[in-house]
């Protein structure tokens, strides 16, 4: 039991947990990303076609992460919790 | 092979000794008082050691439980009385019974005395007498136990008394064959206290026991519901995303106070409710006392939500401070829980994850302690299973116990958002009582990169849609040509 008890000594000891985003930041950081998507994915739509895509991948490159982010923030101020 | 001739047969004999009952007489019980708290699913049990060492330098006491209270028992704690912390203590089993060796604080010189208490928790030792009862009858239980204590020590002066909680005692057996031992009456009784004893110059060898041991049963009334939670799943998932420990607890409850006479009747449950003179063996409500710091709590069961709940809040603490004030969570099952019925419900809370997981920046683990179980007050639980699901792509984990578990294994559990699963733990264990509320630590290393493949992952399935579109705008689905 010395073992049990000088590892509850080091846990209490320990800082706490922060997360790399505030929880109260959340809904408003899902909020900007997924707005961004959005309007990034429409103005993938309005691209001309060219035979080098490089404009294309860029922007949806960029629409995808931010979507990524986006999603995971909103699962997360619904209460999932992922 | 040692010099001496009489080496070989000392070890031979020596190596015979834990067999023997007797310990020899290293000590001597000035008094033993053993005290029996009644209660519905459990018992506690508190006996006062007042030992005498007879020989110099004495570090490790004996106390002896037969097979049958060691079987009942599901929880041990012994001090030094007076003092809070418990000492070490090793079992050893033989063939009569089990003897604990219980290491002092210090040694005893010769005619040292010393208060030692051992407590434990008794499940499942009552029974409801009569087995059935209808639903304005009183809540009537038994118990038994043995009437004298066991020591491997001479005992000169015992005692044993019974305390039931309502003053009410039905009856109690009168103990036969004991006149040898008694100077006054062998059993006395003064309101809800049985006294047996006290009996003086006992020494519990084989035959003794064989020919002076009795048990002695208690019979009573007990005034609160006799509940068994038949199993208990506690799964607590950690989201550093999130920032959030939930913690939900599935659980079957079982009435096990005497099983209804007759139907229910709703008039009479609410006439006895209007009267404030319910039946004892209802159980209409429990309260639950809950971290603080609880969000978002739920309570369901399989038809739906369970709206009669009423939640208390208390704000949330440091991680690692004592909790001066509980979050209280008062349930009321869908309908009352009467004698033999069962209920099976599931409730859940979320709490800030700083206050549970603490961070080691230096070597970059992660530390989380999740409590076994949140007690309803008086319960045993009959099987417990308590699973800690942890971040995706966790390494290095490694957990201990409170106190020693059934069995512990690793698991994958997959969840919203995963590509490959989550690891998970767990531990079982039976007969917990509210002796058994410690904390479960768990450590493990998570790295960014797998903070960021969560949501990587969803921005892969984003690019599959933008490819597919990219693709799509370059087919000409024109039917004709212009």
């Amino acid at each position: 039991m010395d073992n049990y008890e000088a590892i509850q000594a080091l846990h209490n000891s320990l800082p706490p947990f922060s997360p790399y985003v505030p929880a109260s930041l959340l809904p408003s950081i899902a909020l900007i990303l997924l707005a961004s998507t959005f309007t990034l994915a429409f103005y993938f739509s309005t691209l001309p076609k060219d035979t080098f895509p490089l404009r294309e991948t860029a922007v949806a490159s960029l629409a995808s992460v931010l979507g990524g982010f986006g999603v995971v923030a909103l699962f997360c101020s619904a209460g999932v919790n992922v | 092979m040692a010099r001496r001739w009489w080496t070989l047969p000392l070890f031979l004999v020596s190596a015979l000794a834990p067999s023997f009952s007797l310990a020899g007489p290293a000590f001597e019980n000035t008094a033993i008082v053993r005290t029996i708290e009644l209660g519905g699913s459990l018992v506690h049990v508190s006996t006062t050691y007042a030992v005498k060492a007879l020989e110099p330098g004495q570090t490790t006491y004996q106390i002896a439980l037969s097979k049958v209270e060691r079987a009942k028992t599901s929880w041990l704690e012994a001090k030094v009385k007076g003092q809070t912390t418990p000492l070490k203590l090793s079992e050893d089993e033989s063939s009569a019974e089990y003897l604990l060796s219980i290491s002092l604080p210090k040694a005893l010189a010769v005619n040292g005395t010393l208060n030692l208490v051992l407590e434990t928790m008794q499940t499942h030792v009552t029974h409801p007498f009569p087995e059935q009862a209808a639903q304005n009858e009183p809540q009537l239980l038994k118990y038994e136990t043995d009437l004298f204590t066991i020591s491997p020590y001479t005992t000169l002066v015992q005692r044993t008394k019974i305390k039931s909680i309502a003053p009410n005692v039905i009856s109690y057996t009168t103990p036969h064959d004991v006149d040898s031992f008694v100077r006054d009456g062998s059993v006395t009784r003064s309101g809800g206290t049985i006294t047996y004893g006290p009996y003086h110059d006992i020494q519990t060898d084989t035959d003794f026991v064989a020919k002076h041991q009795q048990s002695v049963s208690v019979h009573y009334s007990f005034d609160y519901p006799v509940i068994e939670v038949e199993t208990l799943r506690r799964t607590a998932e950690i989201s550093h995303w999130g920032s959030n420990l939930n913690i939900e607890d599935k659980a079957h409850l079982h009435n096990a106070g005497p099983t209804l006479k007759g139907h229910f009747s709703r008039l009479e449950y609410q006439s006895q409710n209007f009267q404030r003179k319910q039946a004892p063996h209802i159980l209409s409500d429990f309260t639950l006392h809950l971290p603080p710091g609880v969000t978002n709590a739920y309570f369901y069961d399989q038809n739906g939500n369970v709206s009669t709940s009423h939640l208390r809040t208390a704000p949330s603490i440091a991680k690692g401070s004592k909790a001066v004030q509980y979050s209280v969570l008062q349930l009321r099952p869908r309908y009352p829980v009467l004698g033999g019925w069962n209920y099976s419900y599931t409730i859940g809370f979320d709490t800030p994850l700083q206050d549970s997981v603490s961070y080691d920046a230096k070597n970059g683990v992660y530390m989380v302690g999740v409590p076994v179980l949140t007690p309803i007050p008086g319960t045993v639980v009959n099987d417990a299973e308590v699973k800690i699901i942890l971040p995706e792509g966790a390494t290095n984990v490694e957990f201990v116990s409170p106190f020693p578990e059934i069995s512990n294994s690793m698991s994958t559990h997959i969840s919203y958002l995963d590509t490959v699963g989550r690891p998970a733990v767990t531990f079982t264990y039976k007969d917990l009582t509210y002796k058994h509320t410690g904390i479960i630590y768990v450590s493990y290393q998570v790295p960014l990169s797998a903070h960021l493949k969560k949501a990587l992952s969803v921005s892969a399935a984003f690019f599959s849609l933008f490819a597919f579109t990219f693709m799509a705008r370059r087919v000409n689905l024109n039917l004709h040509k212009k």
